[in-house]
């Protein structure tokens, strides 16, 4: 009955985890723009390789490799975002066109520029 | 007497003409600056005439009816190119054995005996390990030469002057680079020494365990890379220069020949191998394994960092 249980419970993740796998992809290819492209993309890395991750770690119960699982999923939910955090700025930074895409807080703005400038004196 | 003078005169000539003093032409020949070019309008309007009919030409794909012709005959060839290549393959994957069957061709001496007198012969608890260090040293060390020899083409091809570098400084594309981003800088100072401890701990266990000295390599390259895009190039210098490079890479690698050419020579004539084997599963055992893991570990790491840094900043 536990061994059922505990089936169950992983696959269910697992197919989840596979599921968000699926948006993400279709996301990825859906959308013309970067910004919502890294968002599609972003969401597979964090939510979907975590549920996916949970599942394995249902399916190995508790010993050492359910530890590892938990460490990876650590390491992917600070890598992840971080990358995208870059990739948005790098996109913010070199569009010159940017308010066609999305819109700008003003002082967001003030500061992107101040910060252009100073870069631009060193 | 005049004409000896004379001679001489011209020997002199010649020789300092030889030498690249004097342009024996300056002065003798009448030269006139070139004129510039300049096309007569008629040639103008023709040329523009002609660019713009060549592109009302290349332009008009709907009425194109070689272009419609080949578009339609790639599209039909990509198909059938792609189904018959995927056919090839499923019908090639139908022909295998089936796995885990004692008839397979892979199950000949050579596994078995790996598999029955690997861990006494290599005291490694990871067979494949042990296989790959011990028994084909020989061409793991030829695969580390490969990387060494790698580096080295990229490096003559790309490594630039460093005053040319310090010349051209932030005056290329990667002006609008993000650079000392807060939240990178926070999160590689809290992953970088957790990825090399990661690093250091596969090579380490490479004997015991899944890992080696190639996976924890790139792992230790790879936090190299984060460190370096992080927080730039010149703090990196401070512990990771060209010299260190130099002296880590080739010390390696050095260290990697001298313990194999010992572990063949001592093999190959049937004489006593003084490293001991130690106790299979213990962090100190396998012989020559654990060294050289550390080798190649120290030498697949440069090799990454080596190539991110020349492919991005052309140097060290």
């Amino acid at each position: 009955m536990a061994e059922w249980i505990r089936f169950i419970a992983g696959s269910l993740f697992l197919l989840i985890g596979m599921m968000i796998f699926c948006v993400q992809l279709f996301g990825v290819f859906r959308y013309k723009y970067v910004l919502n492209r890294m968002h599609a993309a972003a969401m597979g890395d964090t939510l979907g390789i975590s549920f996916s991750l949970v599942g394995l770690m249902i399916f190995a119960g508790f010993q050492f490799v359910t530890l590892k699982f938990a460490l990876v999923i650590l390491f992917l939910w600070c890598a992840s975002p971080v990358s995208s955090h870059l990739i948005a700025r790098l996109e913010v930074t070199t569009n010159e066109k940017l308010e066609e895409y999305c819109e700008i807080r003003e002082d967001m703005e003030r500061e992107n520029s101040a910060e252009a400038k100073k870069e631009e004196e060193i | 007497m005049d004409k000896k003078k004379e001679g001489k005169e011209k020997a002199g000539r010649f020789q300092s003409w030889l030498d690249g003093e004097t342009d024996i032409y300056a002065g003798v020949m009448e030269t006139r600056p070139q004129k510039e070019y300049e096309p007569s309008p008629y040639f103008l309007r023709q040329q523009e005439k002609d660019r713009r009919r060549i592109a009302e030409r290349v332009n008009n794909v709907e009425h194109n009816k070689e272009y419609r012709f080949f578009k339609r005959v790639y599209r039909v060839l990509a198909v059938v190119f792609a189904l018959s290549f995927i056919v090839l393959l499923v019908m090639a994957v139908s022909w295998l054995p089936p796995v885990g069957q004692a008839a397979n061709p892979d199950n000949n001496e050579v596994s078995a005996r790996y598999i029955e007198n690997g861990l006494q012969e290599t005291g490694s608890v990871n067979i494949v390990t042990g296989m790959i260090l011990t028994y084909r040293a020989f061409d793991t060390f030829g695969e580390t030469n490969v990387l060494f020899i790698a580096t080295c083409c990229v490096m003559v091809m790309l490594l630039v002057d460093e005053a040319l570098l310090k010349k051209q400084g932030a005056d290329n594309d990667r002006k609008y680079e993000p650079k000392n981003d807060a939240i990178l800088q926070g999160m590689a100072f809290v992953l970088c020494p957790v990825i090399f401890i990661f690093g250091i701990y596969v090579i380490l266990g490479g004997h015991l365990g899944p890992g080696g000295g190639f996976s924890g390599g790139a792992v230790m390259g790879a936090g190299l890379i984060l460190y370096v895009s992080a927080f730039g190039f010149q703090k990196t210098q401070r512990f990771f220069n060209e010299t260190v490079y130099k002296t880590a890479k080739i010390t390696s690698l050095v260290m990697y020949g001298l313990v194999g050419s010992y572990f063949y020579i001592t093999g190959a004539n049937g004489l006593e191998n003084h490293i001991p084997l130690g106790l299979p599963g213990h962090i100190l055992s396998g012989g020559i394994i654990l060294p050289i893991n550390i080798c190649v570990g120290i030498e697949v790491a440069c090799t990454m960092y080596a190539f991110y840094a020349l492919f991005r900043r052309g140097g060290l």
